[in-house]
């Protein structure tokens, strides 16, 4: 291809946006208020994801020992434990340990002159969430283990409903990623379709398709493009406010930090230009075929 | 010999089984000057159709310069069209160029370079006698001023072949005749010319070579021929 032949597809392109002004910018529009209400379920899911993980990674297993075991014991069950496959930390608490905690919690009056009733225990860590019950129930059986305890019953609803939420994250996505390509490539019909005669007259005169096509996906693209900025500039501004608000009147709950946000803001831009062009490309097919 | 055109048993059924051609059979050789006359529905649009390939035959062979036209990839297509102009009853101008863009255009389409194409249009559009109406639109121009645009337009690529489709059936008697001298200088400059026209007045007077199809079918292959021949 020829360099000045680019310079004309640019040139055409551009010509024709200023030329439909405002479908042009209708078209922009429709791309920025698809991808800004696709991104804010984006941003919401992510987020989710993000508080999921978070609540996820706080789960532990305590193993509370029996009475009776001595140092070497102890030392026995940590190395079981720790063979356990799964198994991230472990972490000893000691009988007085426990004793200093507990003292911490209620207050050091209360328990004065009382013999430590506490037992020795592990905390575990495990690599993923989903394992935590396998090994809980494979602690279990190892001697000199009185008990274990992981919240159970409450981890698998809570992992249960973040399942779901992510589900329905990524179903919300979806669909909203067709009705942004259906609404993109509608608007790029239009403008296709007013220059129909153009598209005609270019294939007599022996136009090749690519050469008739181009100028059109250029311009697809510059639309998705400016849609997609303009979409990721609302949603970056409302993500940083978003972050603050939530920041400082629900400290408990950590939102994605912003940063992390700048590189799917960057995938939705791209994704804007690609359904641009994808968009004009697939209005332009009917109209080649002359 | 190679024949500028040639059609070999061609026959054209379009999806719903209406025939628009049944067993065609012609030659055209470089530089003829060819009237395709016949009524409303005989075939002449089919015919011109599948010249620059917007339809394939249903039967029969088409030769261009002893290619044969109805084998070429889809991606050839475009380099046929190239040797061919093409004018229609209703020109089809881009309203929104001028007339030196709209002629310009046809070159920049097949990516000519800019100097072939500054020296080229307005040497065409002199040929056509639109010189001082360059910059016009199509909408500030006469029928017959239009008709010329794309008949410069057409003859921009120095094509083999000009292929007109009723190019005077938009236009009042005065004006059909400046079109159809103008056709004849460009045939004599040695481009060969297929005119598909209702003109009885024109075709009669030119005495060119005749096609008269009927029905779908080559009824007349006339030298020097009239419109209509009483039987």
């Amino acid at each position: 291809m020829k360099f000045r032949t680019i310079r004309y597809f640019f040139k055409e392109a551009f010509a024709n946006l200023l030329r439909n002004g405002w479908m042009s910018l209708a078209s922009v529009g429709a791309v920025a208020s698809a991808l800004i209400i696709f991104g804010s379920f984006l941003m919401i899911s992510i987020n989710f994801d993000h508080v999921a993980k978070d609540v996820e990674s706080q789960v532990e297993i305590t193993a509370y020992l029996k009475d009776s075991v001595n140092q070497l014991e102890i030392n026995q069950i940590e190395y079981q434990i720790k063979s356990i496959t799964g198994v991230k930390e472990v972490t000893f608490i000691s009988k007085e340990q426990a004793l200093e905690e507990f003292k911490k919690q209620v207050g050091e009056e209360l328990l004065e002159g009382i013999e430590n009733p506490l037992p020795h225990s592990f905390r575990i860590k495990v690599e993923s969430p989903q394992e935590v019950a396998d090994v809980a129930y494979r602690i279990q059986g190892i001697a000199g283990v009185e008990e274990v305890k992981y919240g159970k019953g409450v981890v698998e609803k809570l992992f249960n409903i973040t399942y779901w939420m992510r589900l329905l994250g990524l179903a919300i996505m979806a669909i909203f990623a067709v009705i942004s390509v259906f609404i993109i490539s509608n608007t790029i019909r239009i403008t296709v379709f007013a220059r129909r005669r153009e598209i005609n007259i270019m294939k007599y005169i022996g136009a090749t398709d690519w050469f008739v096509r181009w100028p059109f996906l250029i311009e697809g693209m510059l639309l998705g493009f400016a849609g997609s900025l303009i979409a990721m500039t609302f949603l970056i501004i409302g993500y940083n406010y978003l972050y603050d608000t939530v920041k400082l009147n629900i400290p408990m709950i950590s939102l994605l930090p912003i940063e992390e946000f700048y590189d799917y803001s960057l995938g939705l831009l791209a994704m804007g230009t690609f359904l641009g062009a994808f968009g004009s490309g697939f209005s332009i097919k009917r109209f080649l075929r002359v | 010999m190679l024949h500028m055109i040639e059609m070999v048993g061609v026959s054209k059924v379009y999806p719903g089984g209406c025939v628009a051609l049944q067993d065609i059979n012609v030659k055209i050789e470089k530089g003829e000057f060819v009237f395709l006359v016949g009524p409303t529905g005989a075939g002449k649009s089919t015919f011109i159709k599948l010249l620059f390939r917007e339809e394939l035959p249903t039967r029969g062979q088409i030769f261009f310069n002893g290619k044969n036209i109805t084998r070429l990839r889809p991606n050839e297509v475009p380099y046929l069209r190239r040797r061919l102009g093409v004018v229609f009853q209703d020109f089809r101008l881009l309203p929104q160029k001028t007339v030196y863009e709209n002629v310009a255009f046809a070159m920049e389409v097949v990516e000519a370079s800019p100097r072939d194409i500054k020296k080229r249009v307005p040497r065409v559009i002199e040929m056509v006698g639109l010189s001082h109406k360059l910059n016009a639109r199509p909408h500030e121009l006469s029928g017959g001023e239009q008709q010329r645009v794309a008949l410069a337009r057409a003859l921009v690529n120095n094509p083999d072949v000009i292929i007109a489709d009723e190019p005077t059936g938009n236009l009042d008697p005065d004006t059909s005749w400046e079109i159809m001298k103008l056709l004849n200088e460009i045939n004599k400059k040695g481009t060969t010319l297929i005119v598909a026209t209702h003109a009885k007045e024109l075709v009669d007077t030119m005495r060119k070579r005749v096609l008269q199809l009927e029905n779908g079918r080559l009824v007349r292959d006339e030298e020097r021929g009239v419109y209509r021949c009483e039987i």
